[in-house]
């Protein structure tokens, strides 16, 4: 194929993940006009990634022995790299829970003839390769890729989700109980917390444009901990917004431990800092989290 | 012994083929998925009212399919029956799943397939492309923008939806957002109508070129939308035999006395069969198990598919124009859902969590997608996940084998093999993800 263009080549390598991130990328036209796109197995029929590639997007994490050998390969041929979404990150949601007997029957089922070697875990990417950028989100919303790819400096992105959710918070609306998952009537305008959802915007990194929390849906996290608790373990972030549950609620403070342990939680909350226990993994600073 | 290992692009997920041939024929084709969720084991003993925000990322690409599936697998265990405005919703937010789907398939997946383009970008390069008034990727990328539009819409986030809950649906759809959605999917028909003609076209100058449309010998389908109500928030299984005669239908709580689903030593995904019997979901089986689909374009669209290729039609690379059906069908019916009121009603009704087991049944853009599950105090003793590219694992071996035997011969093994292997399988459009959940 004669090289098309000269705009500047990306390329999307996919490790072990679920290819939302890819999903949400396509989600976005604006790329086909300013960039190449060189390598994506998704979109593009191309056994290799080439040599001379501005930025290389990593989606999923570390999964098994072929993720390890590819993400190392395609590092040495990009001169820029950015880790994509919750599973790049973390490793990813198939770690989730730390249960004994389901991870042994995982082991068990995870081997097979002639098929690559599952790791015992799933790994965050900067375990084995420098990472220049990390962009998280579950996915991030195009709006984030777009960012990433053009301008990462000089992007300003809101502390925590609160700031760009637009409802408001009320000190005399105090709930008694959690909403929990299951729902009520959301009320327009009003913070969540104000109307006893386990919403936790109020820790998380903003920039996804507060999706989930304006039409009425308790933020699950999945930007991750805002700059503060970069680095740190979880109950940092858990510490916080206990605390910010009991400012603004009168809920029974076991309720709201039970509530802020929970699976669905801490599938993000635990992701984005248990890896501070894994002392291989290299310091990440804000600079380098859009 | 010779083997060939050909890795696949354009499909979701990481997955390879492999041939193995001796004496100049071929002897095994295989399908084999390269990697493992392991979603059934890590969900153990997760709370289960939180499984429906967990389980949607099984699959970036079906996170919607399974979102709601697990929603109506508790709803039955709970004995709960959510009010006729939120049935309503949660079909119009798995049409914009089916509309996300098959545009990635036809345009993303499968239209470089027509022309041996690497990719849609290169096609929309190519001279008779340009010529067009418009490019093809653009177009194509803004056709699937509504389906991602209409489950923001109704699902309330873009990728991994949140509004379906327990009960029902959190709110219903404001007419003033249903007015702009109906104006861009009127603004965009035209576009999608003439898009799928020149994949149609595309399609016959192939079957043309290579001499086939995939032969293969025929197969069971199994669906579970209707034969004149392509709903897909759906409520039984169909199968029809291969001669085009139905067998009785089934409720998805006696899923496991029709589909045989094991483990393969080869790969990480699944295998399953109908009593036995090699059988095929997707698109092709939804259109040959239909008699109509009740909107104008996509019916006039079925009966011409109907008209060139019979009922039931067989042959693999059908798959790919029944997508392009369902397509138009998608569009035009999600705009005459939009059009009646789903802002004003009731949305949800209350539940009270109880043990027990349920099943949760849709149809999902690759088939009938069953969520079971086992509940004991309030948490998931076990999860099984049925998924419909796995109903499709025996045909798509038994297809890869026919394409082998047609391009290896006693001169060799033929160049278009290749080729010919991505084309099988992308019919197909099975997901690695979900497979291997």
């Amino acid at each position: 194929m004669e090289p098309s263009n000269d705009l500047p080549k990306f390329a999307v390598l996919q490790l072990s993940g679920c290819s939302g991130c890819e999903v949400s990328l396509l989600n976005s036209e604006e790329w086909i006009s300013n960039f190449q796109l060189v390598y994506m197995p998704l979109v593009v029929t191309s056994n290799k990634i080439p040599d001379d590639v501005e930025v290389l997007l990593v989606t999923g994490g570390v999964r098994t022995d072929e993720d390890i050998h590819n993400l190392r390969k395609g590092r040495s041929r990009a001169k820029k790299l950015i880790a994509v979404g919750t599973c790049a990150l973390s490793g990813g949601v198939a770690q989730f829970k730390d249960d004994h007997i389901a991870s042994e029957a995982f082991r068990q089922a995870s081997h097979r003839l002639r098929m690559p070697d599952m790791l015992p875990h799933a790994y965050p990417i900067d375990r084995f390769v420098d990472v220049d950028l990390y962009l998280p989100g579950c996915p991030p919303t195009p709006e984030l890729f777009m960012t990433a790819l053009k301008d990462p400096e000089g992007a300003k992105i809101p502390a925590i989700v609160c700031q760009e959710c637009g409802r408001q918070k009320l000190n005399d609306m105090r709930p008694t109980a959690i909403t929990g998952t299951r729902s009520g009537v959301v009320l327009p305008d009003i913070c969540l917390i104000n109307q006893g959802y386990v919403c936790v915007g109020t820790s998380t990194r903003g920039g996804c444009g507060a999706l989930c929390t304006r039409p009425g849906h308790a933020c699950v996290g999945c930007r991750g901990p805002a700059n503060p608790y970069l680095n740190k373990e979880p109950k940092f972030v858990i510490d916080n917004l206990r605390r910010v549950f009991t400012r603004m609620t009168d809920i029974p403070e076991e309720e709201i431990n039970a509530a802020l342990e929970s699976p669905w939680l801490s599938l993000f909350l635990d992701q984005f800092t248990d890896y501070t226990q894994d002392t291989e993994l290299p310091t990440r600073t804000k600079e380098k989290m859009l | 012994m010779t083997t060939i290992t050909y890795p696949l692009s354009r499909i979701e997920g990481h997955a390879r083929v492999v041939i193995d041939i001796h004496d100049n024929e071929v002897f095994r084709a295989d399908f084999q998925a390269m990697e493992m969720r392991g979603f059934s084991h890590y969900v153990r003993g997760v709370p289960a009212e939180q499984i429906t925000v967990i389980v949607p990322r099984i699959c970036g690409v079906c996170s919607t399919a399974h979102q709601v599936a697990s929603v109506k697998a508790l709803e039955d265990t709970f004995g709960v029956t959510p009010p006729p405005l939120a049935q309503e919703i949660r079909e119009v937010l798995l049409l914009g799943q089916l509309i996300q789907n098959q545009a990635t398939s036809l345009f993303i997946f499968t239209m470089p397939d027509r022309t041996n383009a690497s990719s849609l970008f290169e096609l929309s390069q190519t001279e008779s492309a340009r010529a067009r008034e418009f490019s093809l990727a653009q177009m194509a990328l803004r056709i699937r923008k509504i389906g991602t539009d209409l489950i923001s819409l109704a699902g309330g986030q873009f990728i991994h939806p949140i509004k379906t809950v327990i009960g029902g649906v959190t709110s219903g759809i404001p007419r003033e957002k249903a007015d702009k959605m109906i104006h861009t999917i009127e603004e965009l028909l035209p576009v999608a109508v003439e898009m799928v003609d020149i994949y149609w076209d595309m399609s016959m100058e192939m079957g043309d070129r290579i001499g086939s449309w995939g032969d293969d010998e025929p197969a069971h389908y199994l669906a579970s939308t209707g034969a004149n109500d392509y709903r897909l928030n759906s409520q039984r299984l169909r199968v029809m035999l291969p001669d085009g005669t139905e067998a009785p239908s089934f409720d998805p709580h006696d899923f496991a006395n029709y589909l045989q689903i094991s483990e393969s030593e080869y790969s990480y995904a699944g295998i399953s069969s109908y009593m036995g019997s090699v059988v095929r979901a997707n698109s092709l089986a939804r259109i040959n198990l239909s008699e109509s689909l009740g909107t104008p374009i996509a019916d006039a669209y079925r009966k011409r598919f109907v008209q060139t290729f019979g009922k039931p039609a067989h042959a693999i690379m059908f798959f790919d124009i029944c997508r392009g059906i369902e397509l138009v069908y998608a569009l035009e019916k999600a705009r005459q859902m939009l059009e009646c009121d789903l802002e004003h009603g009731e949305t949800e009704v209350g539940y009270s969590p109880k043990d027990g087991v349920g099943y949760g049944l849709v149809e999902a853009p690759r088939g009938p997608l069953i969520h079971h599950y086992e509940v004991e105090d309030g948490l998931i003793k076990s999860a099984d996940f049925v998924i419909p590219t796995v109903h499709n694992m025996l045909a798509i071996r038994r297809a890869l084998t026919v394409v082998a035997k047609r391009y290896v011969s006693q001169d060799g093994i033929s160049s278009e093999l290749e080729r010919a292997v991505g084309r099988v399988v992308r019919a197909f459009d099975p997901c690695i993800a979900c497979a291997t959940k």
